[in-house]
């Protein structure tokens, strides 16, 4: 293998599949990334068995071949190269990368690439796609909600159910619930649902940035597997095997208190009352009256801290307290200029939406003050 | 048969029965009168556990010579006049039952000179009856030799046991006394040999190296004097052991009730109460704890024997027990014993000389210092200054801060273990206990203010348990319920979980239910209405807690040292296991031969 490529697209393209790299394994191979030339790009590949993370970079290919190399220092030394063509030479008989830039030489002892795992790439004419805004936007509004707890692995995941022309995705642990449909491109002949770790969707969301194209999804049944292809990144996942609770059911269907008060200055009450309530439950108070929602926190060491915003209410008062960082969390999601909490008693869920937005709807369960 | 007035002797014997139950007894009646009669110095002598003999000897202000006959018979005392006196008794006996008791059912030799008086009688009484008497010259005070006890009681005289547990039982009786009256020189023989010989300086902490010998004597905390209510006025004095100190049964527990000892098991209770959590399972402390408060809100007139006393608020003086000994225990803790309170002040230093050369009254020896100038002592197994407030009560967080030295985290030994650097040396810590600790504190001070916040489930959880588990969860319920977990009967031996604690809401919620409901009837009842709540909690925390084998982050670890720091109790985890240990510098310096 022989080939040059810019210093900057490469550094950018390991910073991409570099976390898919896992810090603890026992088996050496997953602590290399995969350098392999494909079709006159570099191919660039990592993986820890459940997310693999793929990423072609531009070069001048001179002869094909493939290698692994220790992914850490291999990334450390690139990163601290200049912005300068990089040209990369395997010996194939030590499996040695030589590396020069410049004025800088360097070799890295590798492994065959043969021993690396396959990583699926996604067949040609991918089943279902979104645009990448949409699901920018959808990850950040329901990833946070899944649960962290490894003992209920359906939780950790995000629920994702493709059908007609719309993908839901779904996600809760236990004390909330988000959310959040996006239209598909192409209407989709099967329903299809799939559990997908969070972690890989935070991964996605990551990687998806900025890019403006569309996003292209597709699984791999026997493998259980599901594959996002972006612009020059393939990431695939395993799936979550389970069935995921039928979360209709917990969307209240009635309420008697709406709310509509601004997000940012909702946040921002939040955010200071979490200031007092920052002990191990995080406990706020929303005072309702009229024409008005007091947001405060008591906390018995500290001292106790109350904001009081203009909101428009309908219905009767109302006291209900939350979970202060889940509060922060939803209204950080959203992205209209105006929320709406819908109540109905200190001990009923309360719904959470953007005014304006109906694709999104978060369900959050208030907590109690026991005597 | 007809019914007719037992003769008087008869009648003496009976009565006896209930005063003079073996020869300890009467050395309490006997060395109770001493006391009451004004000595400092007290010589006790038994042959054969006292069968044979018990004399005792003091220099209180004796009998007046008209007086000594009368001094034997039934319902003849010198310390009560009206029935009145009974309300507020300041003196040991009252009752004028002792000696008659005593003299029915042995050989009696009374030798007595009053203060006042130039000479001395010697009376000389067997049955009851008296034999002899005579006038002589004596020193002033009292001695009476018992000789032949329940000679002509058989039936009591086959229950006595060997010489040895008899002259343990009276061993128990006069060392306790020795501690609770320091300013009293006490001298106990048994077949010619010394057993116990105190100063009578009025130092309890001699009294207590003569007693326990110097190892547990020198280990002993002083309990500071604390007033439970100022209205009320109980004071609560003595020693109690540091938490490393600990016995398999209850007998080290001593109290004593305005100068009297006494049996309370709710007393008793409150005291391995104050240790709650901080010794392990099943060992009980060692406690002097000696009671002063105004005699008529105690009732010494309960039992012949006056072992057992009624409070007229027990529940005040169970609080203030309670509260003095867990503040002492928790101003000092185990792994405290090298990690030294900072320097004292110059000023502190003075106080300290001046304390040292001041001559300790023991009968109120702490209140006339000032708490906030009290002497800090310098060695490490006495209590630091009582700041510390009781641990129902807020501890400023200055106060909590100081528990333990701040500490660095150096990293994580097999998985088990964290070790950290503090300004004296290594600490090592059990993460598992550490973190059991912390839990329960969070857990326990939200409790005890009385807002548990719970979290609601978004959807209920359906916990269904073994057959006989569920029948154990159910009488739970109601205290799971104050402790923010609502869960209810779902039939059958089902159960929905519809809220959890807003500090557990991670925790699994079958597996929360599963371990409540397991072996519960293995945990005693108790006399404390809150013990529920507690164990429940400690069983949650020990489920919650990161186990051995866990591996931490570093910044898991400076969490958990940081919240360990903030803990009251750093040192011991719920269930009195060690949290931590240190190695000094001296020490490594030391292993290392440097």
């Amino acid at each position: 293998m022989e080939l040059s490529c810019l210093q900057e697209n490469l550094s950018k393209g390991l910073s991409i599949v570099g976390r898919a790299v896992p810090s603890r394994t026992t088996m050496p191979i997953l602590r290399n990334v995969l350098l392999a030339t494909d079709h006159g790009q570099l191919k660039l590949a990592a993986t820890n068995l459940e997310l693999g993370i793929v990423h072609w970079v531009g070069a001048r290919v001179e002869t094909d071949g493939a290698v692994t190399i220790p992914a850490r220092n291999f990334i450390d030394l690139v990163n601290s190269l200049p912005a300068e063509q990089i040209a990369l030479v395997v010996d194939e008989e030590s499996q040695t990368l030589r590396l020069t830039c410049g004025s800088v030489k360097a070799s890295f002892r590798g492994i065959d690439a043969e021993e690396f795992p396959v990583i699926p790439e996604p067949q040609d004419g991918a089943e279902m796609a979104v645009e990448a805004g949409d699901l920018r936007q959808a990850l950040s509004q329901v990833t946070f909600a899944a649960s962290g707890d490894e003992s209920h692995k359906v939780l950790t995941g995000v629920l994702a159910e493709f059908e007609g022309q719309t993908l839901t995705l779904a996600s809760a642990d236990g004390f909330r619930l988000s959310v959040r449909e996006i239209p598909l491109l192409h209407p989709i002949p099967q329903p299809l649902s799939v559990i997908i770790p969070a972690r890989a969707m935070a991964e996605l969301a990551r990687i998806i940035g900025t890019q403006e194209e569309p996003v292209e999804i597709s699984t791999t049944q026997p493998h259980n597997q599901v594959l996002f292809k972006l612009q020059d990144t393939v990431l695939n996942t395993q799936l979550i095997d389970g069935k995921y609770p039928d979360y209709r059911r917990i969307i209240p269907q009635e309420h008697t208190i709406t709310v509509v008060v601004g997000r940012a200055e909702l946040l921002q009450a939040c955010k200071r009352a979490e200031i007092f309530a920052r002990d191990a439950t995080n406990i706020v108070k929303l005072a309702i009256g009229d024409g008005e929602l007091t947001v405060e926190a008591d906390s018995a060491e500290m001292g106790r801290g109350s904001t009081r915003l203009e909101a428009n209410v309908e219905g009767p008062e109302l006291e209900i307290a939350f979970n202060v960082r889940f509060l922060i969390d939803v209204l950080s999601a959203i992205n209209t200029p105006q929320v709406v909490l819908e109540l109905t008693t200190p001990t009923n869920p309360g719904v959470i939406k953007g005014v304006g937005d109906e694709s999104f709807l978060h369900v959050v369960m208030p907590m109690h003050l026991g005597r | 048969m007809t019914i007719r007035l037992l003769p008087e002797d008869v009648a003496a014997r009976i009565a006896a029965g209930e005063v003079v139950e073996r020869p300890a007894s009467v050395v309490k009646e006997l060395v109770e009168n001493s006391l009451d009669a004004g000595a400092t110095r007290l010589e006790i002598e038994t042959r054969t556990g006292g069968q044979s003999l018990i004399r005792v000897r003091d220099n209180g202000q004796g009998i007046p010579q008209a007086e000594v006959t009368l001094a034997f018979r039934r319902h003849a005392t010198s310390k009560l006049e009206t029935a009145q006196d009974l309300e507020r008794i300041r003196t040991l006996g009252f009752r004028g039952e002792a000696l008659a008791s005593i003299a029915s059912v042995s050989r009696v030799t009374c030798t007595t000179r009053y203060t006042e008086e130039s000479v001395g009688t010697r009376l000389r009484l067997e049955g009851g009856k008296v034999v002899s008497r005579q006038s002589l010259g004596w020193p002033q005070g009292t001695e009476l030799r018992i000789e032949d006890l329940f000679y002509n009681v058989p039936a009591r005289r086959k229950f006595l046991r060997a010489a040895r547990t008899e002259r343990k039982h009276i061993d128990a009786f006069i060392t306790r006394y020795a501690i609770a009256y320091p300013q009293i020189a006490f001298s106990v023989m048994h077949d010619g040999r010394q057993m116990l010989l105190t100063a009578g300086r009025g130092d309890v902490r001699e009294a207590l190296l003569a007693v326990y010998g110097t190892d547990l004597g020198n280990s002993l905390l002083e309990i500071p004097a604390v007033f439970a209510e100022p209205e009320l006025p109980i004071q609560v004095r003595g020693y109690v052991g540091p938490t490393t100190v600990h016995r398999a049964n209850r007998g080290y527990i001593t109290l004593f009730v305005n100068g009297r000892w006494i049996q309370d098991l709710r007393l008793t209770y409150a005291v391995i109460q104050a240790y709650h959590t901080l010794l392990p399972v099943k060992r009980y402390p060692v406690a002097f704890v000696i009671i002063t408060l105004p005699p008529e809100e105690v009732d010494v007139n309960v039992h012949p024997a006056k072992t057992e006393v009624r409070f007229h608020n027990g529940d005040d003086v169970f609080r203030a027990v309670q509260r003095a000994v867990r503040g002492t225990v928790i101003a000092e803790a185990p792994a405290a014993a090298t990690w030294q309170a900072p320097p004292p002040t110059a000023q502190q230093v003075v106080h300290q000389r001046l304390a040292a050369l001041r001559p300790a009254s023991p009968q109120a020896p702490l209140p006339e210092i000032a708490p906030a100038d009290r002497p800090r002592p310098s060695q490490p197994h006495t209590a630091p200054a009582f700041e510390a407030a009781p641990p129902s009560e807020s501890v400023p967080p200055q106060a909590r801060a100081r528990r333990l030295p701040p500490l660095r985290v150096v990293g994580q030994v097999s998985t088990m273990f964290i070790v950290a650097e503090g300004p004296d040396g290594l600490y090592l810590i059990d993460q598992h206990a550490a973190h059991e600790r912390i839990l329960y504190e969070q857990m326990v001070s939200a409790w005890r203010q009385g807002d548990i916040p719970s979290q609601a489930l978004l959807e209920p959880v359906v916990v269904t348990l073994p057959a006989d588990d569920a029948a154990r969860l159910e009488p739970l319920l109601p205290a799971l319920q104050t402790l923010g977990m609502l869960v209810e009967p779902f039939g059958g031996a089902s159960f929905l979980v519809r809220s959890l604690p807003a500090h557990w809401r991670d925790a699994d919620p079958q597996m929360l239910l599963a371990d409540l409901a397991a072996n519960t009837e293995t945990q005693a009842p108790s006399p404390v209405r809150l013990e529920l709540e507690e164990m429940i909690v400690r069983r949650i925390c020990k489920r919650l807690a990161v186990k051995g084998g866990q591996v931490l982050s570093r910044e898991e670890m400076d969490r958990l040292v940081r919240d360990l720091e903030q803990t009251e109790n750093p040192r011991t985890c719920p269930h009195g296991r060690p949290t931590i240990i240190q190695i000094s510098l001296e020490q490594l310096a030391h292993q290392f031969g440097r």
